[in-house]
């Protein structure tokens, strides 16, 4: 409908009354300052180079994303893969198996940190919101308030909750320390974030919190998709409560449950600010993000290395793209 | 029979609320512990024995950090330029374009409108290497034109996105009658289009806001040299890191300060928020 109303390319318009006018502005912008960073970012990722000695750039091939592989602070085991030189049948055949075998056990480096991160928090923000979702649409009158007062988190930055929730887990005056020896007793309390094994789940408690408000008002939307001659038919049928949910909502819901899951994955997958604010990747790289790591050797190890960092950027996107390509294909008989 | 089933329901909705409430409470709790404990004196928040509420309550540490934290108030000024730039510079450049995109037929907007959408999909971080060169070469780093620019290059393939499917839907015989009382197309967008599309405008403009307002990683980069252009978010994480051992009051009173406005604005426009945040959930 919307094909038949536009009007056909036989009308001229020449001059500034007309559409290459129109979208002029939004390209001149756009190409320079997202598109062209981003191909450029493609194009350093190939090449060695340090942004403070540009003189020093050269093609590397496939260099930077070898050295991916065999950088123990992202893969979490060292000298796999060696940045230049032939690749040997060993580093071909067996790579595969020891990634399996490193995921399995759970070796330390950024790639792995944020996959752990991503498994942490994928599940709870998938059900939790769908719960308060559930139970804020049943509050009858009440219920707007409930969404609103659940939402208040997701409109402050993470910036500002991090440095929030730094106070909360502080070990001395911090909120969780008090409440845990308010409950259990004792001057007993944890060193949240200075804490190998608690800083990561930490970071997920919080991240988890931040996020229930904007995925519980994406279940909301698909709850007011469901039509409400169903839920009746339902209802007439005896299915009620907990059965009514499990057998009619759930099943229609699918779709929104997916979205919540894949959006949660990708941002997941990108987390950034909360390990930059609050541990810096630390204690020893437990928190180190790829986003993380690609910004220290980008701007903060001091070589200024654009091209090894713009192939992490690259590879992440990869990632992330085939993630998405994934989650698509196993769910498109289920949805 | 009746008066079991009764207590029956009445218990359930009962323990549905007090869910309700203790989730709630949970999302604002440590918003409202910052506004108290910005409100409480020095030895008060030292103290071994935490309190919720002050037992005294002074305004000290909004005084202390007005005289000290300098840079606050510069940061503060930074991010409300940037990110209602940001909106203005977004909201034009996009409309017009989705204007463009949805009304007329040439040569090229297929392509033009599959290559935004196609960035959509990529992650923003993916960018960071090449807008840090491209604004270095410009002489763009360390100021708002720098980051304004930016941020709206990255908001941009959104806006269009949702301001072609809000402009689709205005009846073409309303583009008609302007057209026949002698508009320009020009005119047509300004006279019908706009105000059509006011409550997509305004939904897109505060999502595009709160990406503003919010944003760190670029915000970050793209000033580190000096404090000129330096926004809230870093700005506060970078006060905070002076600060922290020094006074937590101090901290407190500009933590609160610089979440308040958001959730002021939120409140007072939540559904315009609440639909511009769920159109945007197409990006990742």
């Amino acid at each position: 409908m919307v094909e038949e109303q536009r009007i056909s390319g036989r009308h001229a318009w020449r001059g500034l009354d007309g559409p290459y006018a129109f979208v002029i502005p939004a390209i001149i912008i756009f190409g320079m300052f997202a598109l062209y960073p981003i191909l450029r970012s493609f194009y350093l990722s190939f090449f060695h180079y340090e942004f403070l000695r540009p003189e020093e750039m050269r093609w590397l091939g496939l260099g930077n994303y070898r050295e991916i592989l065999g950088d123990e602070r992202i893969m979490g085991w060292p000298g796999l893969v060696r940045p230049e030189g032939p690749l040997s049948v060993w580093e071909i055949v067996f790579y595969p198996f020891v990634v399996l075998w490193l995921t399995v056990n759970s070796p330390g480096g950024a790639f792995w940190n944020t996959i752990r991160f991503t498994l942490m928090y994928v599940p709870p923000a998938i059900i939790l919101p769908l719960i308060l979702a559930v139970l804020v649409e049943r509050a009858g009158r009440l219920s707007t308030l409930f969404r609103t007062l659940n939402f208040i988190p997701i409109v402050v930055s993470v910036a500002v909750i991090s440095i929030i929730w730094m106070w909360i887990y502080h070990p001395e005056y911090g909120v969780a320390n008090t409440l845990l020896r308010a409950f259990l007793g004792g001057e007993a309390g944890y060193t949240w974030l200075s804490d190998r094994s608690l800083a990561m789940p930490a970071i997920v408690i919080m991240a988890v919190w931040h996020g229930l408000g904007f995925n519980m008002l994406l279940y909301l939307v698909g709850l007011q998709r469901i039509p409400t001659e169903i839920a009746e038919a339902a209802r007439v049928d005896g299915a009620t409560g907990f059965k009514a949910f499990t057998t009619i909502t759930l099943p229609l819901l699918k779709p929104t449950i997916f979205l919540v899951g894949l959006l949660a994955a990708i941002g997941a997958l990108k987390v950034f600010g909360q390990m930059f604010i609050m541990t810096q990747g630390g204690p020893g790289d437990s928190t180190l993000s790829v986003v993380l790591y690609l910004y220290n050797v980008a701007f903060s190890y001091g070589r200024f290395r654009f091209g090894y960092a713009s192939a992490i950027a690259w590879s992440l996107a990869a990632f992330i793209f085939l993630v998405t390509l994934v989650a698509f294909r196993l769910t498109r008989e289920r949805r | 029979m009746m008066t079991a089933d009764k207590a029956k329901r009445w218990g359930n909705s009962a323990s549905l609320y007090l869910v309700l409430i203790v989730v709630s409470v949970m999302s604002v709790l440590p918003f409202v512990w910052i506004i108290l404990s910005s409100l409480k004196p020095h030895d008060e928040l030292y103290s071994k024995h935490l309190t919720f509420f002050p037992q005294h309550y002074t305004l000290e540490n909004y005084l202390k950090m007005f005289e000290r934290m300098v840079g606050f108030g510069f940061y503060y000024r930074n991010s409300i330029l940037v990110s209602f730039g940001t909106v203005i510079l977004t909201l034009f450049a996009g409309s017009l374009a989705a204007y463009a995109l949805s009304r007329f037929r040439f040569k090229g907007d297929q392509v033009i409108f599959l290559v935004f959408l196609g960035t959509i999909m990529v992650p923003g971080e993916v960018g960071l290497i090449g807008q840090y060169e491209l604004l270095s070469a410009y002489k763009l780093l360390n100021t708002l034109t720098g980051l304004t620019l930016s941020y709206t290059a990255f908001n941009l393939a959104l806006t269009i996105f949702i301001m072609r499917g809000v402009f689709a839907s205005v009846p073409q015989e309303m583009l008609d009658a302007a057209r026949v009382d002698g508009c320009s197309w020009w005119e047509t967008f300004w006279r019908i289009m706009v105000p059509m599309g006011a409550s997509g405008l305004a939904a897109a403009g505060t999502l595009v806001f709160l990406n503003a307002w919010n944003e760190f990683i670029f915000a970050l980069t793209m000033n580190n040299w000096t404090d000129e252009a330096r926004t809230l978010t870093v700005g506060i994480q970078l006060l905070q890191g002076q600060w922290q051992h020094w006074d937590y009051g101090v901290l407190f009173s500009s933590v609160m300060l610089s979440f308040l406005p958001v959730i002021i604005l939120f409140l007072l426009l939540q559904k315009t928020f609440m639909r511009g945040l769920t159109a945007g959930a197409v990006k990742g």
